[in-house]
């Protein structure tokens, strides 16, 4: 018998948390299919009508595809740079290592409106056009900690003796990577990429300082709040909602899979994990 | 300059640690040499000088009369076997042992002849595409054998590879090895802790301490004639008794222990004054209702199966006399009882002492 207690009461609030988290995005999705412009109960019948104008609308396939240019650029990025800088702190034998790797993750400590606001003057200065360049630049900076934190631990654990074992069997450095390190740790990899993808499509705070005259998806939205209340930022809202979610998904997944194929990788005499 | 893999003056510091000290040495092609010592004596880095990873503070390493003390570990035509399994995860038994022949650029056809051949010799036919996770320890090692083998190294590196099996596979692994490195005839260095394993092993011992040579001999020698106290405790985990020659006359030599005079063979460079006698557990005897040798009381008894291993404390001597008795001859003597202890003077060396160091 499970010893554990089962409260009514845990249950209770267990439901209220959960309620408290979805309905309101269940909501907004909910409206998104609404009949008229209202954007509260009651709920008149279902419609597709603000999708198709949603999708009818230049300004927002505009802002979509700006979006994707951004999220793409900014995630191909982060993965080069954020796998090499990953592999040379996690492989440094230098005393300045712990520092190094510390000073990499800091800005994911540093408030949205902070790098907004340094990104802006810094971008400004060196003489920078506010332009989507300038977006995937900032976006960079948001991303690169969150992909390295993932990348680094990833690579740390790694048994370094395979590295040893490779270089010995006549692997230069480039090939013990290629051919030992990348095909035991590519699944995180593209899965930390997906989240890099999924940050920067949403991204508004900083966006916000460094966009210019152009939009992304978020800065759509905020732009249309601002002029007519009506279920098309639903849609929209459903539509950001939606990729960002599958992308998170796909990261989970893959990061999920990544680590069973790993636990062969215990070692089965002492029973260590690799 | 005809050895095949020679270790010239290489010391190596980590930090302000020494951890290799002035280590010469010299071996021959198709040798199997064992690097022995305890933890910390400086055996593992030293392999690893040989392999590579490791760039000593000073010293040269030869091999076949080429210095290769600055070359990259991947440039080095020696191959390793790991204390722990290396096997890449992400490829089967046959990529595995393939991986040195594929960066090496052998052409295809000839890989797949290399690598059956080489699982052939450690005996795993038939598990080209098993992956590491379904081997057992024994397997795994095989496997990194072969892996190292197929490359056909000039020198085949061991860092303490079986450390991590059990008994009963350790022993079948030793007598593997002593096959394959018959059947390959390649040159074998071989790290362990192990003495028996050592002894059990090697062609040669380099005994190791504190990261300097103790002896190099052939496991006969060493264990027959140590040359150094640790040497004797360490390889034959003989007892080393502090004693005084006093009287010193061609090959033979008179010891003074406490009250007692002893004969014992001289080896060159003993004189007078104070000496280490080494004796072997299995000379000692213990006998009950004797007035020979020196008095002890038991103090630990336990079963070895094929007799008994004793520990005596005998008054004026700094550790417990250590005794193997067969079975057979003697019936157990209990802990606690009052012995004499004896041995053959003939089986015992003598080693100068230093009264000041020790």
């Amino acid at each position: 018998m499970d010893v554990r207690q089962r409260s009514p009461l845990t249950a209770a609030i267990t439901l209220a948390a959960l309620v408290f988290l979805f309905l309101p995005l269940a909501l907004v999705v909910l409206f998104s299919f609404h009949k008229t412009g209202g954007l509260s109960f009651p709920f008149t019948g279902f419609s597709l009508r603000w999708y198709r104008d949603t999708f009818g609308s230049f300004e927002f396939r505009e802002a979509l595809k700006n979006s994707a240019i951004v999220a793409v650029c900014v995630s191909v990025v982060t993965l080069l740079l954020g796998t090499l800088a990953a592999y040379g702190i996690s492989r440094s034998s230098s005393r300045l290592r712990a520092p190094v790797g510390l000073l990499f993750f800091l800005p994911i400590t540093l408030p949205g409106l902070f790098v907004g606001i340094a990104m802006l003057v810094f971008l400004r200065r060196v003489g920078f056009e506010l332009s989507l360049l300038t977006v995937a630049i900032a976006h960079f900076v948001y991303t690169f900690p969150y992909f390295l934190l993932i990348a680094k631990a990833t690579l740390d654990r790694l048994d370094p003796a395979l590295e040893e074992a490779a270089a010995d069997l006549g692997a230069s450095p480039f090939k013990v990577f290629r051919k030992v390190t990348l095909p035991q740790v590519w699944p995180i990899l593209v899965g930390a990429t997906s989240l890099a993808f999924a940050l920067s499509f949403d991204e508004f705070i900083i966006t916000f300082f460094v966009i210019g005259s152009d939009s992304t998806l978020p800065m759509f939205i905020w732009s249309s709040l601002r002029r007519t209340i009506d279920p098309s930022i639903n849609v929209i809202s459903t539509m950001l909602m939606l990729i960002t979610l599958l992308l998170w998904v796909f990261a989970f997944v893959f990061t999920l899979r990544a680590g069973r194929r790993r636990t062969p990788a215990v070692d089965p005499i002492l029973g260590e994990g690799a | 300059m005809s050895h095949h893999l020679v270790l010239e003056d290489v010391t190596h510091r980590y930090g302000r640690e020494v951890a290799v000290d002035q280590v010469s040495l010299a071996i021959e092609e198709g040798e199997l040499v064992t690097l022995l010592g305890p933890s910390g004596c400086g055996k593992t880095t030293l392999l690893r000088i040989v392999a590579g990873f490791v760039r000593p503070s000073e010293g040269r390493v030869l091999l076949e009369g080429r210095d290769v003390t600055r070359t990259a570990a991947y440039r080095r035509p020696v191959n390793m076997v790991f204390q722990r399994s290396t096997l890449f995860p992400h490829l089967d038994v046959f990529e595995n042992v393939a991986f040195g022949l594929r960066i090496a650029g052998v052409p295809r056809g000839e890989v797949a002849g290399r690598v059956t051949e080489a699982l052939a010799l450690v005996r795993l036919h038939g598990f080209d595409r098993r992956r590491a996770h379904e081997l057992s320890g024994g397997q795994l090692q095989r496997v990194a054998l072969a892996r190292a083998l197929v490359n056909r190294p000039k020198v085949l590196l061991l860092d303490e590879p079986l450390s991590a099996l059990d008994l009963k596979i350790r022993l079948e692994m030793e007598a593997e090895l002593r096959r394959v490195h018959r059947e390959t005839g390649a040159t074998f260095v071989y790290v362990t802790h192990d003495q028996r394993e050592a002894l059990a092993l090697s062609d040669r011992l380099v005994v190791l301490n504190d990261g300097r040579v103790e002896q190099i001999g052939t496991p006969d020698e060493i264990y027959r004639t140590p040359a150094s106290p640790f040497a004797a405790r360490f390889v034959g985990d003989a007892n080393v008794i502090p004693v005084e020659v006093v009287g010193a006359d061609g090959s033979s030599a008179t010891v003074a222990l406490g009250e007692l005079r002893l004969a014992t063979r001289r080896p060159d460079g003993v004189g007078t004054g104070p000496a280490w006698l080494v004796v072997r557990p299995e000379v000692v005897r213990l006998a009950q209702n004797e007035a020979a040798g020196v008095g002890g009381i038991v103090r630990d008894l336990a079963f070895r199966g094929t007799g008994f291993s004793y520990r005596v404390d005998v008054p004026g001597l700094p550790d417990p006399i250590k005794a193997e008795m067969s079975a057979e001859t003697a019936p157990p003597v209990d802990v606690g009882s009052d012995v004499r202890v004896t041995w053959d003077p003939a089986a015992c060396g003598l080693l100068p002492r230093d009264a000041t160091r020790d």
